[in-house]
């Protein structure tokens, strides 16, 4: 198990399933994908700042996944940690998709909302491969 | 200005009751009390120089209603944003309470509760429901 991790920050979205998305496609990493190499934190208490998180998160590297253009995740991450190393955002993989429209519910949310959260975990999982082994080659 | 509640979940994604705190703030707004509240984004709101991406929005709701916090943990992340930002909440309520007070009903996990999670779920939007009514007979 690698001990280095990547830090992946959904934007915490509740109004509409963009950011549902978003948060299904983190779970997916974490816990299938890239078990191991990635991890979750809150995006609440960064923006909050609490200072462990925050130390923490500046130490490895961070993927942002944003559900509206608002990119709330992206931002908070820039303006509290200063750096974000990948981002994604839902609805680009909505438009790759077209085939899989997003279901409107969000607790629970619908098969076609779980399909395309995997395809984007897919994406990022890669991503995340990606950034270890940069990190890994520049050390 | 119509009246109406803002509901703000923390809805911390590495947490249990981020999970909850979601999953009640969805209920209150979309089953119990659809045309007395609405919901707030946590990160978009606490964000801070938001002016520049469009949370002002929201903070300014704040001020001019009452709103309900929904605390996912003891860090209390959403309490503290409209305090900074928009005055005191009209009330807080913290998951970790009805997890305590409600032993039987065990989530699942933070990706799904499960049957016994969604039941304490409906419990928390019940009582929130009600301080939600509190709210609109004392205005």
């Amino acid at each position: 198990m690698s001990k280095e991790k990547v830090y992946i920050i959904p934007c915490s979205g509740i109004g509409k399933v963009f950011g549902s998305i978003g948060r299904e496609t983190a779970y997916i990493v974490v816990n299938e994908l890239a078990k191991g190499k990635s991890a979750l934190e809150c995006l609440p208490l960064i923006v909050k700042g609490k200072k462990e998180v925050i130390d923490r998160l500046k130490l490895n590297k961070v993927i942002a996944i944003d559900g509206c253009p608002l990119k709330c995740s992206y931002n908070n991450l820039i303006e509290n940690i200063g750096k974000v190393d990948a981002q994604f955002m839902t609805t680009d993989i909505v438009k790759e998709n077209r085939d899989l429209r997003p279901e409107s519910s969000i607790i629970p949310v619908g098969e076609q909302t779980k399909n395309l959260s995997t395809k984007l975990a897919e994406k990022v999982a890669q991503k995340v491969d990606d950034l270890l082994k940069q990190k890994e080659e520049s050390e | 200005m119509r009246k109406k509640v803002g509901i703000i979940a923390c809805s911390g994604e590495e947490l249990l009751g981020g999970t909850l705190s979601r999953a009640a703030a969805r209920i209150v707004v979309e089953k119990l009390r659809p045309q007395e509240t609405i919901i707030l984004c946590a990160p978009l709101f606490a964000a801070g120089g938001l002016e520049r991406h469009g949370g002002q929005e929201e903070r300014n709701f704040a001020k001019e209603h009452p709103t309900i916090t929904i605390e996912g943990c003891e860090e209390e992340c959403a309490k503290i944003a409209v305090d900074k930002y928009s005055g005191p909440p009209a009330a807080t309520f913290n998951i970790t309470e009805f997890i305590d007070a409600h032993p039987k009903l065990k989530s699942m996990s933070r990706e799904d509760l499960g049957e016994d999670g969604m039941k304490l779920a409906e419990i928390i939007a019940e009582v929130i429901a009600k301080k939600v009514d509190e709210l609109f007979i004392r205005k």
